[in-house]
């Protein structure tokens, strides 16, 4: 239970619908009763933005599994409701890797791409928007629609992959995605350095991360480069990519920043808190038990083009903090497209910045 | 005042034509089609842009962004009027070299801004075979690709933010240098939209680092799917290379007798690979190609020996559609893509329609991405012929579509391939997409008739019906 808009205890109910029709009569008959819907994957991420007092809890567990995967097409389409861990370590049974969050606990992979998440390598094979090759997915008003395509390159309309990423579920609820694949080369290791500087002695690691206080540089390609690269940055080398865990609290923070701005952004966290940060890609990923300096370290992130954002926080908020802060330009197109998509508005409304 | 007067009196006389060859000219781009422009508009700034828009809102004038005009797919013809406006004036460059991005105009030439970055160690992926005449706005527009885009992505995955003006004359700066704008990315959504959604007058673009080094070689097969196994395998090895780009013999003899860049022309398929990365990688990885080739039975593997030679081998690619120029006085190139698995099956069908229609067929493809680009060689003054080119491209676009492929990979819907979304996409998907225009455009001002067929918006179920406005493009 929680509690309604009007203050009145709610009523919730969890439904798992097992296929798509089923899942459009969920739809449907919440935009008829105007019935607010939580979509559920793994759970982990439900704090996530401004989440509303909800009627139904959906659950995507119905749509799980691989539907196809050719290894030689560097492909894959997948159900929404499948863990993240369960694609990925199907995919390495082949070496192939969905270039998804290393560390997903029970995310499912349309969790990670509803709320936007990447993978720690994304500095150089980019976030999760360059994954989506297709997309389907079940409107708020009960349409089936699907856009993009199963290939690799593919220019046929209006990018709606694309879109839902990060959309949380505001054009609809995805049942399946084709995604990019990347193959995993034979060798890989993470080397301990004593700062980031140091890793500008590697053109393009795969990922430079820093957290509490080490800085370890990922590499992986033939062995001669990964080899080479190792000895050319000095630091302790461990075979194979050690991934961290993202820093846990009561509050979760994302500071997102210019890339070169991202050693300036980890001096500014207050210090008490604990941090991942993502070197050359501008994602701060900080954890704290409290809201301290967050107002400051917000102000100066917009200062800069970037954003604090709350990933997680105690009910209850933080003392009138947006999750989001700044709202994005833009703002009424995107509710014209929303609108479009759910228009009754029972798909996580009000989720998204600016009350969207 | 008319439409011309009203335009003038924002942009100077000189910057607004209307002569009849002037037109003329306008109203074409690299496609076969010739639609008719009202007048052409050349906006120096983003301000002079909006007025331009607010001009032609005020008129009930369409509004058609036009970039070079090298576009295939007929996304800059001007259909029944409308205004082209011309946006290579705005071709000033911005880099950040700490953030190893640049704000660039929509009238900057591709190759331009590689040329800017170089010094400081920095080049723009997305390398179109026109790139030496495209602009940063035309790669926006159509998401463009490129041979070497396999590695790297296309033109959405190095654009960061873009300002746009929208209907009304709204101007807004969409995405930033920092990862992950909260809310909807309407930046990726503009990407790709072919100007149907609004005028995009400077992108903020990823630049990323040059590589060390570089190895191309070229290898030579007795039979296409040995070219085409040897991609899979390559792959199939963990390794992506940069780019990955096979000919057939008839593509090969036509470059060859137009440059003599030494390509072998007795064998049924050649395959450009290049790896890139730090020396020791680049010896390790080009050791891998040519091994998996010779495997493959690669009858040879040459590595160009210095800069000179790379850069012949790559003339020689990207040089393919000029070639052909020399042998027919038309060419008509498709754009299509399959599962890479299915490559093979997929260019012995396309071979085999060609044949049917009497038609010469010769094949350059991406072939890391199943990127297939046939192109038919042929004499437009004869209209049984042109007929005839159209029924085969439209054929050989069905025998994509049956094997699980896309109607385009980089050069767009435009208005050549509009009616064939339905063969790919439901009414209600099309329905959808409708949408999404109408969100940004609802009077169907920017580049009408365009992506999508005649009759898309037709479905509306659950929610309050809308009424469309007279005069929307629907």
């Amino acid at each position: 239970m929680t509690e309604a808009a009007g203050g009145g205890p709610r009523l919730q109910q969890k439904v798992a619908p097992p296929d798509v029709n089923a899942l459009v009569s969920v739809l449907r008959e919440a935009s008829a009763s105007r019935s607010v819907v939580q979509v559920v994957g793994g759970g982990t991420r439900q704090g996530y933005g401004s989440p509303p007092p909800f009627d139904i809890a959906l659950h995507m567990t119905g749509f799980s599994g691989i539907e196809e995967w050719d290894p030689d097409d560097l492909t894959v389409t997948v159900g929404a409701g499948t863990p993240v861990a369960d694609l990925e370590a199907e995919l390495s049974g082949r070496s192939q890797t969905a270039v998804l969050p290393e560390v997903p606990g029970a995310s499912t992979v349309g969790g990670v791409i509803s709320a936007g998440v990447s993978s720690l390598r994304r500095a150089r094979l980019l976030g999760t928007r360059e994954r989506m090759l297709e997309v389907r997915l079940v409107t708020g008003d009960g349409r089936v629609v699907r856009g993009g395509g199963r290939v690799v390159k593919n220019v046929s309309g209006y990018d709606l992959p694309r879109l839902v990423v990060g959309a949380f579920g505001s054009l609809g609820v995805i049942t399946s995605m084709c995604l990019k694949l990347w193959p995993k080369p034979a060798a890989a290791a993470t080397v301990a350095i004593g700062d980031a500087e140091t890793a500008a002695r590697v053109r393009r690691p795969l990922a430079v991360l820093e957290h509490d206080g080490a800085t370890d540089v990922f590499l992986w390609g033939t062995p001669e480069e990964v080899f080479s690269s190792a000895a050319r940055l000095g630091g302790e080398m461990r075979e194979g990519l050690h991934w961290p865990a993202d820093p846990d609290g009561r509050y979760r923070w994302s500071l997102r920043l210019p890339p070169a701005s991202t050693s300036e952004g980890v001096s500014r966290l207050p210090a008490t808190w604990s941090h991942l940060a993502i070197h050359g890609a501008g994602e701060i990923r900080a954890a704290s038990d409290a809201p301290d300096g967050a107002e400051d370290l917000r102000g100066w992130a917009e200062g800069m083009g970037g954003s604090l954002v709350v990933v997680e926080a105690p009910r209850g908020g933080i003392n009138g903090m947006d999750p989001w802060g700044r709202p994005p330009p833009g703002l009424e197109i995107q509710g014209r497209l929303i609108a479009h998509f759910d228009p009754a508005r029972v798909i996580n409304p009000g989720r998204l910045p600016g009350g969207l | 005042m008319s439409l011309v007067q009203d335009l003038r009196a924002v942009l100077g006389d000189d910057r607004v034509l209307e002569e009849p060859v002037e037109l003329y000219l306008y109203s074409r781009d690299a496609s076969l089609m010739q639609g008719q422009a009202t007048c052409v508009a050349f906006p120096h700034t983003t301000a002079e842009v909006a007025a331009v828009v607010r001009v032609a809102e005020a008129h009930g004038v369409p509004i058609i962004p036009r970039g070079a005009g090298t576009g295939l797919a007929a996304g800059a013809i001007p259909i029944d009027g409308g205004i082209v406006l011309s946006t290579t004036s705005m071709n000033q460059i911005e880099l950040d070299v700490e953030n190893r991005t640049a704000w660039v105009g929509a009238g900057v030439i591709n190759l331009d801004l590689t040329k800017e970055a170089e010094p400081y160690g920095l080049s723009f992926a997305p390398d179109p075979s026109s790139q030496s005449a495209c602009t940063i706005g035309g790669n926006v527009a159509n998401n463009s690709g490129g041979a070497h885009c396999l590695a790297e992505g296309a033109t959405t995955s190095h654009v960061l933010g873009l300002e746009v003006v929208l209907a009304g004359g709204e101007v807004l700066v969409l995405g930033g240098q920092a990862p992950d704008m909260p809310g909807l990315d309407l930046k990726g959504l503009i990407v790709g939209s072919e100007g149907t959604l609004g005028v995009v007058t400077r992108a903020l673009v990823r630049l990323l680092p040059i590589e060390a080094d570089v190895r191309t070689l070229l290898l030579d097969f007795e039979e296409l799917s040995a070219a085409t196994r040897t991609v899979s395998d390559v792959i199939a090895a963990g390794l992506v290379p940069a780019a990955l780009e096979i000919m057939d013999q008839k593509m090969t003899t036509a470059v060859e007798n137009w440059l003599r860049a030494g390509l072998p022309c007795d064998c049924a398929a050649i395959l450009l690979a290049e790896v890139v990365g730090e020396p020791e990688a680049v010896e390790a990885e080009a050791a891998l190609v040519s091994r998996i080739g010779m495997q493959n039975g690669a009858r040879n593997v040459q590595v160009a020996r210095d800069e000179e030679e790379r850069a012949m081998l790559w003339k020689g690619r990207k040089s393919a559609f000029g070639a052909v120029a020399q042998v027919s006085p038309n060419y008509y190139l498709h754009d299509t893509v399959v599962p890479r698995s299915r490559l093979v099956e997929t260019m012995e069908e396309v071979q085999a329609i060609a044949d049917r229609h009497g038609l010469d067929v010769y094949n350059v493809f991406h072939a890391g991405d199943g990127n297939l680009h046939p192109l038919m060689a042929f004499d437009a003054s004869d209209p049984v012929m042109l007929e005839k080119v159209h029924r085969a491209g439209e054929e050989m676009v069905a025998a994509c579509l049956a094997r699980g492929g896309a109607l385009s990979g980089e050069h767009g819907i435009g208005l050549e391939k509009r009616d064939m979304m339905r063969d790919d996409f439901t009414d209600i998907d099309l329905d959808a997409q409708a949408r999404l225009k109408e969100a940004f455009d609802p009077s169907g001002l920017f580049n009408p008739a365009k992506v999508l067929p005649e009759g898309s918006r037709c479905f509306d179920f659950g929610g309050v019906r809308r009424e469309i406005p007279d005069g929307a493009w629907v």
